[in-house]
Formats: structure tokens, C-alpha cells, sequence
């Protein structure tokens, strides 16, 4: 499903060049929950990022569902994270002018459904995340969990087969943290392979796998069960 | 697909700078339409011909002083010497000039009596080399023979026994029989004194170009006896500066008892009476360019500041797959949504400043097209002004909707 062979990433700028990831190599399987965990700065967001097509990589090999990304162009790489890519953001990322429905039909507009089965999936989208009777409402209406569901709903509108997950209950409460990821769990065990990234040691208990970051590499993997870093203090 | 409910219906929640670029954009319509209007029209009343061969005439002025002056043996002399000087295609005695600003004018009726209203015309009077010297056609009827001029006194008031008529003049005169039958038919000058139409000329304007009546002139057929008179001199192609300045002299040098002054080209004259209207087209062209530039300058600071405000969204829709080019298209079409409210309230507008214009300062209504013409370039305008900020959308990394800064 996602295979990371020896992937380097490099940032410069005039003064400095910072190696963000290093030889990273990971496999995700289908139906996979993986959990990314790993200190501030050590390469989660990078890699996650890479993983999505947001950002392209100087060495190495990705392969997505089978296809070499790396001599996609953007409108290729564009398509590819519309179509198979579900992303869930910390900031939840609403568009704050758009209505629940507006929102959810982003990507299915990109997508090219027709009108009639843009509006099928986002009500199906949204009932799912038990959001149906909201539709009409901005996001500032909402609480943080509403919004990252709305955000989830967002995501599994056009049926990727991978979603990505950028520590996606770090802006709520445990409460509504809890509620997410019971819902990530519920989605995951539908079928679609989730790769979500962490600060929250437990939260990451919650997932299939685990793997460590740190210093761009993948340092160690871990099964559940298995006892993980104190990410903030590793 | 095209996002216009989505962008509508964004722009609704969030209009204040939408609705202040479309108002902006809805005067500038309103004043940049106007303006082509006017501008059209004054350059077509500036392109119409005068009748005269312009690039090639000039007219000078003698005034006579002293008690042996004598007013007609001087006109004779002079006349007899421009129209033999090398160059010199023919020379007339004038009391008027077609597009300078100052002549004569009576009221032509064709009924005798003062209960009758005169139509307006401009006075001419020349001798038979009228036609020559001021390049006009005869198209119906005949020139006036050598016999057929008469010397005018000054303060006389009384008129020859025939006229040549502009084409223009004849027409309003006998809207209802055909132009050409005018000859040989009797108008009236001064209520009561008869002239018969011997001819028809193809186009003369009057002195004065704002004048509604500007295309109707009148040729009488007689010299001047004034101690002041006027001479329009016609040339042959490119002889006309060269002959200036030799004509000034001769007649300054072949008559003692009068001043030479007032030469002047016809293209100087058709300068001076237009100048107000080049004026005018320049104010308005400028105008017209500065609110271009600063509606343009308007809609690139709202769509920078709109893609600055909005780099998380962009980044967001990037990663939910939107292409460049689709970010590229977002912001072009909302600018076009936007300026569609603008153009569409400019046409109203526009519309409205015409209909003042025309019953305030009495102008044409506005031809129906320019209406049009103006949204799409209103159009136009919003959618170069808006590519460079919709550029740099396209350009915001996906990335960038997962950066917490």
C-alpha cells in the first residue's frame, strides 16, 4: 500500500541545510493503523507530508498503492492525493466561509462527481460522523470535536484508501480527543488504512502499529502492546 | 468543475472588500463608458471636414488707414497679384473664414415676410473664384459669373439677386423635394429680399464649429469695399509656408497705406476652434486612465490580501487536491464574480449618468453597445489585474495546510 524505501529530504535555505528525513524507510499495509510517534523536529510531519504528495523528496523511492510518485507532475500528484488520499489536520483546516456542506464537497468537486452524487456522499459523510442535522452550520458553530469531525467526514467523502492523519486530537480536549479516534478505529476497521501522527503516547496504544521517528529515520517499530518514548521528553 | 455557488456563497459571508471592489468597479465602468462616449464624439466632430483644401490655405488680413486709401482699386491690385504669384492655385477676397471661431450669419426662408422663421446659415461672400480658391464642388447649378459680382459697401443692406447654397442647406430648406431641384427656386434673406439658388455645393462649414447649423453656408457674390478685408489664399501642395511669408511681404510692400497682420493657416484655425475639445478628450482620456489603475491597483490589493489571509486554505485545498491550475481558476473566477456584480451595476450606472448628461448639457444618448464593450473590458481588466495575486495562490505549497505557523 505505501512503501518508503531510503527516502532523504533536505531543507536549505543560505545558511543552513537540515535533514529532515534519512534513508526512512516504512511499509504500510492495507488496513494498517499505524501510529507515527516521535520528538518535535525528528521528521513526523515531513514524512507525513511526503506520504501525502504535499511535499516532494530529493532520494529514494515511494511507492503509493503500487505507483512511483516521485516523476509525478502536480497536476499527477494533485489527482492522486484527491483520489486515494484522505487527509485529517490538527487545526482541522475548515474552510471557515463554507458551510458544513460546502466544506465536505472540496475535494469531490476536484474529484468531477456530478452534482447529485457530490451531495449523496458528503449526506453520507456526515451522518457517518453524526453531523447530518448540521450541514447548513459554519465551522465557527461548532465545538473543536465537531470540527475534526466534520474534518473526518471531509476526508472519507471520496473513499481514499489511505488516510493521513496529522495529530488530529491535538487541539481538543480528552474527552473529545477519545471520541475522534474511537471514530479513526471505527473507519479503520472498515477497510481504509490509516497512518495518524502523535505527541500522545496513548492515544498511538490505540493503533495497529507504532513506529519512532527520530532524527529523520525510523528508529524503532513497535507492536502493540509494546511499552513507547515519552514523545515530548525523548 | 466550476466552484461559482461555493465562491458566491463565501463571498456572501465575507463581502465588505467584495462589495467595495465591485462598487469601484461599478463607477469606473460608469465614468471610463461615459467618457468613450464623449471622447468618441468630440473626435468625430473634430474629424469633420470642412469643405476646404485645409493643408494648403492660409488667410492673411489688410486693413487700409489714411484718406487716400482706397478700398476697392486695393482689392483689385491685390487680388490680381496673389493669383499670379507662382504657386498660388487661387486667391479670393473673403469676409469670413470656415472654422475660425468669427463670421456673419443670416436667416434664409423660402417664403417672403417676417412671420416666416429664416433657417440659420453662415454669410460667405466671395467673387467667382470662390469655388476655387475654397476647393468646393458645384454639384447642381452653376459658379457665379464675373458678371454676377457686385462691390458691397460697407453698411450696405441690401443683397444680390443670387446665392449658392451647401448641399446641408438646401436640404433643410426643402426637406421635401429632392436636393438637386433647389436650383433656379427663390429664397429669402433679411424677411423679404428674394436671392435665386444658382448652384449647389457639396460641403462648407460655417465659422463657428460648435454651432448646431454648422454645415449650412451660403456663397454671395460680391467684393467688399471695407477699409478692413480678408484674403484667403489656396495654394498648390506643399507651396503653402514657402508662400507665407512672400505673400505677407508683397502686400505689405505693394500698398504703404495699410497694415498686413493676422496671417493664418486654416489648419492654426481648425486648432484654435477645437482646442477646447482636445482639451477635453485629454482630461477625459487621462481620467479614464488614472481610475483604470487605481480600480486595477484596488482589485490586486484585495485579491493579495485575500491569498495572504487565505494561505492555510490554499494549502488545505492542495492537499485535497486541487491543481495549481485549479487554484489558479478559484481566484480568477471569483474576481470575475465579483466584477460581474461591478459591470452589471456599472450598466445601470452608466445608463443613468448618460441620461443626466443628455438632459443636463443636451448630449447624444449613449449608442447601445458601449455598454457591453464596457463590461468586457471592465471584465478584462479584473481578470489581468487579479492573475499575478491568483499566480501566487497557485504557487502556495500543499504543505502548508499542515504548518501550525
Amino acid at each position: 500500500m505505501l512503501v518508503m524505501n531510503d527516502i532523504k529530504k533536505v531543507f536549505r535555505t543560505d545558511l543552513v541545510e537540515t535533514h529532515a528525513l534519512r534513508d526512512f524507510n516504512l511499509q504500510v499495509d492495507e488496513g494498517d493503523f499505524v501510529a507515527v510517534t516521535g520528538p518535535s523536529g525528528s521528521g513526523k510531519t515531513t514524512f507525513l507530508n511526503i506520504a501525502g504528495l504535499l511535499e516532494t523528496f530529493e532520494g529514494g523511492q515511494y511507492l503509493l498503492d503500487g505507483q512511483d510518485v516521485s516523476q509525478l507532475n502536480d497536476k499527477a500528484r494533485s489527482q492522486l492525493r484527491n483520489e486515494k488520499i484522505g487527509f485529517i489536520f490538527q487545526s482541522f483546516n475548515l474552510i471557515p466561509d463554507l458551510d458544513l456542506f460546502d466544506n465536505v464537497d472540496v475535494p469531490l468537486r476536484y474529484r468531477g462527481f456530478n452534482a447529485a452524487e457530490r451531495k449523496r456522499r458528503i449526506e453520507s459523510a456526515l451522518e457517518m460522523v453524526g453531523l447530518a442535522n448540521r450541514m447548513k452550520h459554519l465551522p465557527a458553530q461548532l465545538s473543536g470535536g465537531q470540527q475534526q469531525r466534520v474534518a473526518i467526514a471531509r476526508a472519507l467523502a471520496g473513499e481514499p484508501r489511505f488516510l493521513l492523519a496529522d495529530e488530529p486530537t491535538g487541539n481538543l480536549d480528552t474527552k473529545m480527543a477519545h471520541s475522534v479516534m474511537e471514530l479513526l478505529k471505527e473507519i479503520n476497521q472498515a477497510g481504509t488504512t490509516i497512518v495518524m501522527v502523535t505527541h500522545d503516547p496513548s492515544l498511538a496504544r490505540d493503533a495497529k502499529r507504532n513506529i519512532y521517528v527520530r532524527d529523520g529515520k525510523v528508529s524503532e517499530l513497535h507492536s502493540v502492546g509494546q511499552e513507547l518514548p515519552d514523545a515530548a521528553n525523548a | 468543475m466550476l466552484e461559482i455557488g461555493p465562491i458566491f456563497r463565501a463571498l456572501m459571508r465575507n463581502k465588505v472588500g467584495a462589495v467595495l471592489i465591485a462598487i469601484q468597479i461599478a463607477i469606473t465602468m460608469t465614468i471610463i463608458v461615459n467618457s468613450v462616449f464623449m471622447i468618441v464624439e468630440r473626435n468625430e466632430k473634430m474629424q469633420r471636414q470642412s469643405g476646404l483644401d485645409e493643408a494648403n490655405t492660409f488667410h492673411i488680413s489688410s486693413v487700409g488707414f489714411g484718406e487716400g486709401f482706397n478700398p476697392r482699386s486695393t482689392v483689385e491690385a491685390d487680388l490680381a497679384q496673389l493669383r499670379a504669384l507662382p504657386g498660388v492655385v487661387d486667391a479670393i477676397q473673403i469676409n469670413a473664414l470656415p472654422i475660425s471661431g468669427g463670421g456673419w450669419s443670416m436667416g434664409l426662408q423660402t417664403e417672403p415676410g417676417a412671420e416666416h422663421d429664416g433657417t440659420g446659415v453662415a454669410v460667405y461672400m466671395v467673387d467667382e473664384h470662390g469655388i476655387n480658391a475654397l476647393d468646393v464642388e458645384v454639384i447642381a447649378g452653376e459658379n457665379f459669373a464675373p458678371s454676377d459680382i457686385r462691390w458691397r459697401a460697407s453698411r450696405s443692406p441690401t443683397w444680390p439677386n443670387k446665392v449658392i447654397l451647401t448641399k446641408a442647406m438646401v436640404e433643410k430648406l426643402f426637406p421635401d423635394s429632392p436636393w438637386a431641384d433647389a436650383v433656379g427656386k427663390t429664397v429669402y434673406i433679411n424677411d423679404n429680399d428674394p436671392m435665386i439658388i444658382s448652384g449647389i455645393i457639396d460641403k462648407l462649414q460655417a465659422p463657428w464649429v460648435g454651432w448646431d447649423n454648422v454645415e449650412n453656408a451660403m456663397l454671395s457674390p460680391e467684393r467688399m469695399e471695407f477699409t478692413a478685408t480678408r484674403y484667403l489664399i489656396r495654394t498648390q501642395p506643399g507651396q503653402r509656408d514657402r508662400l507665407m511669408p512672400e505673400v505677407e511681404e508683397m502686400l505689405a510692400s505693394s500698398n504703404k497705406q495699410r497694415v498686413i497682420r493676422g496671417m493664418r493657416t486654416v489648419e492654426e484655425d481648425r486648432e484654435r476652434s477645437y482646442r477646447g475639445d482636445s482639451a477635453m478628450i485629454k482630461i477625459l482620456t487621462t481620467v479614464m486612465v488614472i481610475l483604470t489603475i487605481v480600480t486595477a491597483l484596488g482589485i490586486v490589493g484585495l485579491a493579495s490580501f485575500s491569498v495572504n489571509r487565505r494561505r492555510k486554505q490554499i494549502g488545505t485545498r492542495r492537499a485535497l487536491g486541487a491543481s495549481q491550475g485549479a487554484i489558479l481558476r478559484y481566484f480568477m473566477l471569483e474576481n470575475f464574480l465579483i466584477s460581474s456584480v461591478g459591470v452589471v451595476l456599472g450598466a445601470g450606472l452608466t445608463i443613468g449618468l448618460n441620461i443626466l448628461l443628455v438632459n443636463t448639457f443636451e448630449m447624444n444618448p449613449m449608442n447601445w453597445y458601449y455598454i457591453p464593450i464596457g463590461m468586457l473590458v471592465l471584465w478584462l481588466v479584473g481578470q489581468v489585474a487579479v492573475y499575478g495575486p491568483a499566480r501566487r495562490a497557485a504557487g502556495i505549497a500543499p504543505a502548508t495546510a499542515t504548518r501550525t505557523v
